[in-house]
């Protein structure tokens, strides 16, 4: 009976003499890099920044994003993935962050309301124009899903727009602002008369 | 100067920045970019966490408790109990110094705040920790519906009857700053009764006698941003973090409860994610800084945020919850000779207003002979509170008994309203006199309000008889309208201060809860017009603790109270800087300035788009910014800075000359002179009973629109919060256990996007509110009459009245004989 060894190969089980040796074994048979990722331990792209960050399995994404990275713009409103105020873009998509379980987001890319500001999209400053916000709260998640439908449907119609919103809860009832406001960023991001400060 | 001596209005004054549409609003970009910061999103170094146990009861007392696991558990920093000595049985001035416990060892409803808070690392150990505490309880029977509360006699509940009436008496006695709320603690059951006129010698006068019942389901204010409190114990400086309308009474409740100076508080008003009353009417939404600030200081003063969840916000309610009996006596021409009303309210009315339900036949109606009696029903569901607002059981009597009438008799609405109104359609001579006598406009609000709205919904070609009008698309077709004053609330104190900076732009000082109203816009529009500045040059440092505390966003009336603030400090600081800029400034032995206008005096000169010029030849000029810059630097100033400081306690309304208020005796009977007309369309499918609100027009005389597009906000917005109440907002208990069972938003279902057709807001602008400039408040009045126009028009198309809201599709079909 061999003695132990404490260098064994976490895919294939074979035993080294050396870590050394279970490295190169690792990288060269496995394509893997030589040591696991600590559980929790994850890579994801926020904003084009990347973050090396650790979760525990019950983290959610909001939490990581808000609590964590201190990324406060998306919002919690419901709690149950009711109201749109965390919505996120991941990969392209809008998502409920509240939702979405951080551990699962490795390798992920995920654009926040903050990330839409700073690449100064017409967006946020249509929705300063046309008042499409009161207390504000859910205004971030409006202006992410906003976000995501412009860059699915650059010229969306007036229903379209609506029924993009229809996930988006907002209690003070600025509900008649965000088409106009979106209508007009689609038209600027499409070569149309530039906004002004108003 | 008496500061009220600054009120006047000034003929022919022209505005730069009032009324004018597009201006930018200073919260938009923050809110709109994400970085704008809310009490829930704050984490302070070494922050911890609380939590307090729920009660799992309706009605239950604590009579043991083994909380040893939850104290062991790690991460648990701090567990205060009931029974702590230092908070053991302890009352305390709450909100609006209404008294309340510190920490209760009963709970009146399922989810109460009760017995034990646990302060640890995070959220989910706090919530971990409460699971593990025993809690021995003495279970009372308990009630859920507000009518088998009249009727049952074995639910007593503390708070009710003497023993709370010497509790509270005793809290008010220690209290420094009680007020008109301050005796609302737990409601005993009780009876109300008002009379106007001969109610019989009405109905006998009547050739139709009209009786029905309404009920309100119970709703509740919902607010996007939950609750929290953050206290940090600096030694002997407490700060604290709020979500609250009321900032200061903080300060006034931590100096009470803790005996310290209010110099040595410092507070934080962050932006508040929406509110609308609700949360801050609830006593225990200021005690719960006692809490944080006892746990911070036994903590070495680390801060302490205490949470509550979505959950937990849903215990409360509005008070309008009611079941309604009314008769009514009317004429076939559409006079109503007499309305009787009576109501069972659920924990309500809050406020001992004996006449709540027949308000606004009181104050928009000739209607001879009213009697309204109310009855109070204790039940274990937590407290009511004026949920934007108080009127709604005004609104929904109001709107229920017009909408019968219209409808049962067959008659226009329009026609019904004007009928009945107080000034037949038209200004009455007493309302053209006293108009005339106090300087303000000869405008007839109400006629102007409903031209306005039946144009723009069409009404003449599209009113009907109800039930009358199939539409291609196989729905009924419904109209309906209302119209009522302008919205009270001449109530409200404020004060605050303005600093013209170094650079010439100006700091209003003045903190403020900033729910979302755009007012914080509107008062800087109101200073640099005063002033002749550019907007942009204006700040409002809301958020900071500058030792002014401007009036709450509270009950429509912030801008009529803070609007005058404004005004004043305005106008004394342009008085200052034209002073500061022909006199100069010399003091003798020391500092001293020369005139930046040599051989003028102040009143040659005039301030626009901040410059400063010479009246009679404007190419004489310097801004304001060299004005005050030229003779003052760092550490070497060689004049004081330009400040000035205002304040106003409204309730005494004021007009164009300042003596309606010396004149006017009780000013609560000044004449409403402004109205609001509201319509509403409607298509009800009669197979599925889903109704859609396919047009709305809200037209609000607000005398003066100071930001159009924030009057508009509350238009719109309004009729949205709504559609939402009217049609499905309701929570359910379970009346077997007590338990609620929607307290979430999936259950709890808001109105979205798609539950509204368009909204159109029509601004009237008659100058003749109780505001500066002639304004008055708009916060409140749509969301209030909307929600009760909804059963009107339903009744107007399908010729059934549902008056039982919210009006959902399965009362509809039961409605129509269909289940």
């Amino acid at each position: 009976m061999s003695a132990p060894s404490n260098y064994v190969c976490p895919y294939c089980a074979q035993k080294f003499e050396d870590n050394q040796a279970l490295k190169s074994h690792v990288v060269t048979q496995h394509g893997k890099e030589p040591l696991p990722r600590p559980y929790g331990l994850i890579g994801l792209t926020v904003n084009g920044q990347h973050h090396e960050v650790k979760v525990e399995a019950n983290t959610t994404l909001y939490e990581l994003i808000h609590d964590q990275i201190g990324l406060t713009g998306a919002k919690m409103f419901c709690d149950r993935g009711a109201c749109g105020s965390c919505t996120v873009i991941m990969d392209g998509r809008p998502i409920l962050s509240c939702m979405t379980l951080a551990i699962e987001c490795d390798g992920k890319s995920v654009e926040t309301v903050e990330g839409i500001a700073q690449a100064n999209h017409p967006l946020v400053e249509t929705y300063v124009k046309h008042h499409a916000m009161q207390c504000g709260y859910c205004t971030p998640g409006f202006v992410v899903t906003a976000k995501a439908l412009l860059d699915k449907n650059p010229d969306p119609s007036e229903d379209e727009i609506r029924e993009a919103l229809a996930g988006n809860l907002c209690r003070c009832g600025t509900y008649p602002q965000h088409p106009k406001a979106i209508a007009e960023a689609a038209m600027i991001l499409q070569g149309g008369a530039s906004h002004e400060r108003g | 100067m008496k500061e009220a001596d600054l009120d006047y209005e000034i003929e022919g004054q022209q505005f730069t920045a009032i009324g004018k549409r597009g201006i930018r609003r200073t919260d938009a970009f923050e809110k709109a970019s994400g970085t704008a910061i809310y009490n829930a999103d704050i984490k302070l170094p070494g922050m911890l966490y609380a939590r307090a146990l729920a009660s799992p009861h309706p009605h239950a007392r604590i009579i043991g408790m083994d909380t040893s696991k939850a104290e062991s558990y790690p991460g648990v920093r701090a567990v205060l109990r009931c029974d702590d000595p230092e908070i053991k049985g302890k009352i305390v001035p709450g909100s609006y110094g209404a008294p309340w416990y510190v920490l209760p060892d009963y709970a009146a409803w399922e989810g109460e705040p009760v017995g034990v808070v646990v302060a640890g690392d995070t959220k989910q150990i706090c919530d971990e920790a409460l699971k593990l505490i025993h809690v021995d309880w003495e279970v009372f029977p308990f009630v859920i519906d507000e009518e088998d509360a009249v009727r049952r006699d074995d639910v007593k509940l503390v708070g009710e009857g003497q023993l709370d009436k010497e509790r509270f008496e005793a809290a008010n006695a220690l209290n420094p700053y009680a007020n008109v709320f301050s005796g609302v603690f737990r409601i005993a059951k009780g009876e109300h009764r008002y009379e106007k006129g001969d109610i019989e010698k009405g109905f006998k006068e009547a050739d139709r006698i009209l009786e029905f019942n309404g009920r309100r389901r119970w709703h509740t204010w919902a607010q996007p941003e939950l609750p929290s409190a953050i206290t940090r114990w600096n030694g002997g400086y407490p700060e604290l973090w709020i979500k609250h309308q009321h900032v200061f009474e903080h300060k006034q409740a931590m100096s009470f409860w803790f005996d310290m100076p209010i110099s040595r508080i410092t507070t934080h008003a962050p932006y508040q994610g929406g509110m609308f009353g609700g949360w801050n009417w609830m006593n225990w939404s200021t005690v719960i800084h006692y809490i944080t600030a006892l746990l911070s200081r036994r903590l070495g003063g680390r801060p302490v945020k205490l949470l509550f969840n979505r959950r937990d916000d849903f215990y409360g309610g509005s008070m309008d919850i009611a079941v309604h009996t009314f008769k009514v006596g009317v004429k076939n021409d559409g006079t109503i000779t007499a309305v009787a009303i009576k109501s069972i309210f659920s924990n309500g009315p809050k406020a001992p207003e004996p006449n709540m339900g027949i308000g606004h036949f009181l104050e928009n109606t000739r209607i001879p002979n009213l009697l309204k009696e109310n009855i109070s029903g204790i039940v274990n569901k937590g407290p009511v509170n004026a949920v934007r607002c108080e009127q709604l059981t005004n609104t929904y009597c109001i709107n229920t008994v017009f909408g019968h009438v219209a409808n049962e008799m067959g008659l226009d609405a329009t026609e019904v309203a004007l009928k009945n109104d107080g000034y037949e359609g038209h200004d009455t001579d007493f309302l053209t006199n006293f108009k005339r006598r106090f300087g303000l406009p000869q405008r007839d609000s109400l006629k102007e309000c409903i031209e306005a709205g039946k144009k723009a919904i069409g009404w003449d070609k599209k009113w009907h008889a109800p039930g009358a009008v199939k539409l291609p698309n196989g729905k009924m077709h419904g109209m309906a309208m209302v119209w009522t004053h302008e919205w009270n609330s001449k109530r409200g104190a404020g004060s605050a201060g303005l600093l013209i900076e170094p650079d010439g732009s100006v700091s209003l000082l003045g903190q403020r809860a900033d729910v979302g109203v755009v007012a914080e816009t509107a008062y800087c529009q109101i200073a640099a017009d005063e002033l002749g500045m550019r907007f942009e040059d204006v700040s409002l440092r809301q958020q900071k603790d500058t030792g002014f505390a401007m009036m709450t966003p509270d009950g429509s009336c912030n801008l009529c109270t803070n609007g005058y603030v404004v005004r004043r400090a305005a106008r004394k600081a342009k008085q200052a800087l034209l002073d500061f800029a022909a006199n100069g400034y010399e003091e003798e032995g020391g500092p001293s300035s020369p005139p930046a206008f040599p051989g003028y005096k102040p009143g040659d000169l005039d301030i626009k788009e901040s410059v400063i010029f010479v009246k009679k030849d404007p190419s004489i000029r310097k801004t304001v910014r060299d004005v005050v810059r030229e003779v003052q630097c760092v550490q070497w100033w060689k004049h004081p800075q330009i400040y000035t400081y205002a304040w106003k306690q409204a309730g005494a309304w004021t007009d164009a000359t300042g003596a309606a208020a010396k004149e006017l005796v009780d000013y609560s009977q000044r004449p409403h002179l402004c109205r609001q007309a509201h319509f509403m369309e409607v298509e009800v499918d009669t197979e599925t009973g889903k109704i859609d609100i396919v047009k709305v027009v809200n037209v609000n005389d607000v005398g003066k629109a100071i930001n159009p597009d924030a009057v508009e906000g509350q238009q719109y917005g309004g009729a949205y919060m709504a559609a939402s109440r009217a049609q499905t907002e309701e929570l359910v208990w379970d009346l077997n256990t007590g338990v609620m069972l929607n307290g979430n938003l999936l259950d709890y279902k808001i109105a979205t996007i798609l539950d509204c057709g368009p909204i159109e807001p029509i601004i009237v602008e008659t100058a003749m509110g109780y505001g500066p400039y002639g304004a008055n408040g708009i916060g409140e009045d749509v969301a209030d009459h909307m929600a009760s126009l909804l059963g009107p028009a339903v009744h107007n198309a399908l010729g059934v009245a549902i008056d039982d809201l919210p009006i959902t599709p399965d009362k509809i079909l039961k409605a129509l004989g269909k289940i």
